[in-house]
């Protein structure tokens, strides 16, 4: 359990003549643009588009409320950070201040607040994810109380059909109706990262599944989400890793010129062998961590 | 000279290379996001595409994918443009299939001879 210091940070940002704005003082070419320049430097900025930007809010169940712009004394933005709420459980995420305008304590003037809001919520636990090499953000949420908790992989596969193999063609999938896919769901035993948690698959649209059995009745299942270009939010359920392969082999057989991004594998899972076999490359890695509030 | 499309959505980025590009007398087109880029590439068929991977509406990987899925730009030479760790960067250049890769921050001086090395190398 965490003892949170007390919000010294966040009052010291205000009584010095700054501001914390809920972002939903801002539409979402302004957040977006906000971001952006909050991110510029960063080791991977995944800038956003305002439709980006409204496609996370509504996924990943952002709190326009609880999640703040932060305002230097001349009125300027210096920087955003994001909360999601579900439950008892909050998320921080798209933190960022503007590299002009950083020190003064912005950063943590703005977890104090996400926190604060979170607890307002009646969360007990707070995650988020930091990029590996991070080191300040790192420093900064380890003060807070937030602990390391696993390690996460991006993963990407370029578009290609797989190299043709007649044991998994034997293999017949069945494809998942829309209306099946809440209910498999329902039955996944992984421990996702909030972005790939069912209820962030569920605010998606175009979810695809498959499901494939065995003569020896090895069986599995996969969803996806195919947008217009990539292939992304997988759910793999298997009992062998054979199955697995094959339930990937059948995916881009089925959609060859689809590139495919997937976020957040554990590091510890053996689904990241299976996808090195299938030929995913690693892009980078984040670091989960939780804060437990009392 | 070479009509090189340049796709990156940080302004300073792009006005530094097109600037850098243009005074050694190549024609520059800046796109500011992946749609954008397709665009302009499908429409003008340029040299050489200069492209950020971090991208503000298609990731710059997918964008580089779906230029080679046209049958007659599949051969154009595509350059990656990142802050990517430059092993990474590497391994995704060759794997998205770009004919090379300059990481960021870009060396202002080496820069233009970098950019005119891969049309040259690609052109031979």
């Amino acid at each position: 359990m965490s003892n949170l210091p007390p919000s010294s940070a966040r009052t010291a940002f205000i009584n010095a003549g700054n501001q914390l704005i809920p972002t939903s003082a801002y539409n979402y070419t302004e957040l977006a643009e906000i971001y952006n320049q909050a991110r510029v430097d960063y080791i991977v900025p995944m800038p956003m588009n305002n439709k980006r930007m409204q496609e996370y809010v509504q996924n990943y169940d952002i709190s326009l409320d609880g999640s703040v712009v932060a305002i230097n004394g001349d009125n300027l933005p210096c920087g955003v950070g994001m909360l999601g709420l579900r439950d008892k459980r909050g998320w921080i995420t798209r933190l960022g201040v503007i590299p002009d305008r950083r020190k003064h304590h912005v950063g943590q003037a703005m977890m104090e607040s996400l926190i604060g809001s979170a607890q307002d919520q009646g969360a007990t636990l707070i995650q988020l994810e930091v990029i590996l090499g991070n080191d300040p953000a790192r420093l900064l949420f380890e003060k807070l109380g937030f602990v390391p908790t696993r390690e996460l992989l991006v993963i990407r596969r370029p578009p290609s059909a797989p190299t043709p193999n007649l044991a998994y063609d034997s293999l017949k999938p069945i494809t998942l109706s829309e209306a099946d896919i809440p209910a498999i769901l329902a039955s996944r035993t992984d421990t996702p990262s909030w972005i790939e948690e069912t209820r962030s698959l569920l605010n998606t649209t175009n979810l695809r599944g498959l499901r494939l059995v065995s003569d020896a009745g090895e069986s599995g299942w996969i969803v996806f989400q195919r947008s217009p270009f990539q292939l992304t939010h997988f759910v793999l359920n298997y009992s062998d890793t054979w199955v697995a392969k094959a339930l990937l082999y059948h995916v881009h057989k089925e959609h060859p010129m689809q590139d495919t991004k997937i976020e957040n594998v554990d590091v510890g899972d053996q689904l990241w062998d299976i996808y090195q076999q299938m030929g995913y490359l690693e892009i980078f890695r984040r670091t989960e961590m939780f804060l437990h509030l009392k | 000279m070479s009509l090189i499309v340049v796709i990156e959505d940080n302004p300073d980025n792009s006005r530094m290379v097109a600037k850098l590009l243009r005074a050694a007398s190549h024609k520059v087109i800046v796109a500011e996001d992946g749609e954008t880029g397709l665009t302009t590439v499908f429409e003008h068929h340029p040299d050489l595409v200069l492209i950020d991977l971090g991208l503000p509406d298609i990731d710059g990987q997918t964008v580089i994918a779906l230029i080679k899925q046209q049958p007659d730009l599949a051969n154009m030479p595509i350059i990656a443009f990142t802050a990517f760790q430059p092993d990474v960067a590497q391994n995704m250049a060759t794997a998205y299939g770009c004919h090379g890769v300059i990481t960021k921050p870009i060396d202002t001086r080496a820069f233009v001879g970098q950019i005119e090395g891969f049309i040259a190398k690609l052109v031979s």
